[in-house]
């Protein structure tokens, strides 16, 4: 962060001052308080694990998507990656190759979408937000041509896969185990290697960091690459919880549920700030509110709705409590 | 040099008399009606308006109203929005622009196509609408008895869950999309078992949009809710393997009944095999497919009648599979189709 100068977080963490990861951790412990007291079961065991199974698929997405905003960027492919990889990796079986050699030639695909993807916002310079789109379309829109099915189902007698979906390691399910191994890994990436650390120069940035010599095109080429390998990660967590992987997944509103994990969490769009930390703090707000409301038997709708009007709220609060000060309106948004 | 002339004049003899044969049944053994009905749907434009080409039992359609497109002479387009409302109705008004003799229309939901079949079948194009209906009625509907369906499912549940021994009253229905017909229209069957039922208990309704890892995450939570839970009823045998999935993973799959509904695609019956569903009522898409490929024959057929004039409507077959019988014919595959 030197590079950058005096951080806008240093300001935030130092004083009394709220910071919005704040706001949503606030929230949360209220909301957890008032579901523990007003509904049945809501607080045992296994309900915990539920509320954590339940976000683990789209936690993992967060924690990529956090790691490309950190760098100023936006993936808006991840789902695209997520269900074509997965999807990929399942056609390939069918014609006789081994499942867990398929699964390898699906996460190999991904890598190549990213590396594209990470040429096309770093080298040819297309703004991510548009790039990332269109990319997103042509790689469901080919996968689309490909698979005759939406749906595709994995072969039933993969052990691994089985042990991923159902399996247990000290009472925590696998599932939850791989979120969390993904999200240390990258938080430790992000905050003690010097990787990551050019990664918070190049999304403070982008021109001071090129100025002073760093590699930032090849830095936010790895990003991508990164992220789409995150995203096929948690297409084989789908895939083992559920059997079967369902490509139309892309025209649902996970994407954008992945960027309000994101963002509620705390990682501003105009990048160089947060971290894995916000992402997760983010996950268990979405993932409490969704349990609470499945239990309170609210309508698809409402909860929609009622999703929104918290993010706005969380959102409105930061602005308040943070106003834009000169800075943070020069470096501007996506 | 004899043997050959002989060789000839036989070969000759043969090949006339053989010609002679081939007029005569020409003009003997012609099919009653078959010349006209030729004629009449020869070079006849149909298109086909689906909510999504992905989907199982949309495949199965297709591949049957080819056949019967390649062998009598009309022309099918499937314009697929691939789920998308805005580019289906992009593709109604398209369709609706170049007057074709048919429409076939899978609709999204009950409102967002009604204005478009008036418009329509006021331009005088017939309308058949297959399995997903509108507000609108038109020339024709082929697809399921929705209502029975609802009441055939919970039905079902209420087998299991009412009575002495049942682990509880405790049941759910995995809703698709609460604005499609099918899902209205199984809430009004549903209602009638409830009402008839009154010890059965309605502890969830909610949509899982007919994604899978939503329905696995509303039955995991449901669950932790409500353990002894006795059974799960939804509306698409590929999103309902999730719910079997959290139901497989808390160990109750002894307890839990899951029913639901399903073209009868194989991998339907493999989920059943999978011990991931109990119950599919089978509507067996490729069925459905014939009754509608036979309304299309017939409404290319009158090209005299207007369209709209007449309303018909013909409900599918609708098969109870389980264990038992989840094998032959209940199982089609899209290649034994073609």
């Amino acid at each position: 962060m030197e590079l950058a100068g005096p951080g806008k977080s240093d300001g935030a963490r130092m004083g009394i001052k709220m910071s919005q990861e704040l706001v949503v951790v606030a929230i949360s412990v209220i909301l957890f308080i008032a579901f523990s007291a007003t509904l049945n079961n809501f607080l045992s065991q296994g309900n915990i694990i539920a509320i954590l199974k339940n976000v683990s698929i789209l936690g993992t997405l967060a924690v990529g998507m956090g790691f490309i905003v950190v760098g100023r960027g936006i993936d808006l492919t991840m789902v695209a990656v997520m269900v074509v990889g997965v999807a990929f990796s399942i056609w390939i079986s069918t014609w006789g190759v081994d499942f867990t050699l398929a699964v390898v030639c699906g996460a190999l695909l991904a890598a190549a979408i990213g590396l594209f993807t990470g040429i096309m916002v770093a080298v040819a310079e297309i703004p991510p937000i548009f790039a990332t789109l269109a990319i997103a379309s042509s790689v469901y829109g080919s996968g689309r041509i490909v698979f005759a099915s939406d749906v595709l189902y994995a072969p039933s007698n993969i052990a691994w896969l089985k042990f991923v979906g159902s399996g247990t390691v000290l009472g925590i399910p696998m599932v939850v185990i791989i979120f969390a191994a993904v999200a240390a890994l990258m938080g430790f990436f992000l905050k003690k290697t010097r990787f990551g650390r050019l990664v918070y120069a190049t999304g403070d940035n982008p021109n001071a960091a090129r100025t002073t010599g760093l590699p930032t095109r090849p830095i936010i080429v790895t990003q991508y690459v990164i992220s789409a390998l995150i995203a096929f990660t948690a297409g084989i967590i789908m895939l083992g919880l559920v059997t079967g992987i369902d490509t139309r997944l892309y025209n649902s509103s996970l994407i954008y549920d992945v960027l309000l994990v994101v963002v509620l969490g705390g990682i501003g769009l105009s990048g160089g700030q947060g971290g894995v930390r916000n992402v997760i703090v983010g996950t268990i707000l979405v993932g409490i509110l969704t349990n609470g409301m499945t239990i309170l038997n609210f309508s698809y709708t409402s909860q929609n709705l009622i999703k929104s009007v918290i993010l706005l709220g969380a959102l409105a609060i930061d602005a308040i409590i943070n106003p834009r000060d000169e800075q943070t309106s020069q470096s501007g948004d996506i | 040099m004899k043997l050959l002339k002989n060789c000839l004049f036989a070969g000759l003899t043969a090949l006339s008399l053989l010609g002679a044969a081939n007029v005569t049944t020409a003009q003997e053994t012609d099919q009653v009606g078959r010349a006209p009905y030729l004629e009449a749907l020869k070079g006849k434009k149909v298109i086909f308006v689906p909510i999504s080409q992905g989907m199982d039992l949309n495949q199965s359609w297709v591949v049957v109203w080819q056949r019967h497109a390649a062998r009598y002479g009309f022309s099918l387009e499937v314009r697929d929005p691939n789920g998308d409302t805005n580019a289906g109705i992009r593709a109604m008004q398209g369709a609706i622009a170049e007057k074709p003799d048919l429409i076939i229309v899978q609709n999204p939901d009950v409102q967002t196509y009604a204005r478009l079949l008036k418009q329509a079948q006021a331009a005088g194009i017939k309308v058949l609408q297959v399995n997903m209906q509108s507000a609108t009625q038109t020339d024709s509907y082929v697809g399921n008895d929705w209502i029975e369906m609802g009441r055939l499912e919970m039905g079902e549940l209420a087998k299991h869950c009412t009575g002495p021994n049942a682990v509880s009253h405790k049941v759910v229905w995995l809703a698709g999309v609460q604005t499609g017909a099918a899902n209205i229209y199984m809430r009004t069957g549903i209602d009638e078992v409830l009402k008839a039922n009154p010890e059965l208990q309605l502890v969830s309704d909610q949509p899982a949009d007919y994604m899978s890892e939503k329905a696995r995450q509303i039955t995991e939570t449901v669950l932790q809710q409500h353990p002894d839970l006795c059974g799960i009823m939804g509306i698409w045998d590929n999103a309902e393997v999730g719910a079997g999935a959290a139901v497989a993973a808390a160990g109750k799959q002894d307890q839990v009944t899951i029913v639901t509904n399903g073209a009868g695609s194989a991998t339907g019956c493999e989920s059943i095999k999978n011990g991931l569903l109990d119950v599919i009522f089978n509507f067996n898409s490729p069925i459905q497919a014939e009754i509608a490929a036979q309304q299309i024959s017939e409404l290319l057929q009158h090209p005299e009648r207007q369209a709209g004039s007449e309303k018909t409507i013909f409900f599918g077959p609708i098969t109870r599979v389980d264990k038992t019988n989840a094998a032959g014919r209940n199982c089609w595959k899209l290649d034994e189709l073609k």
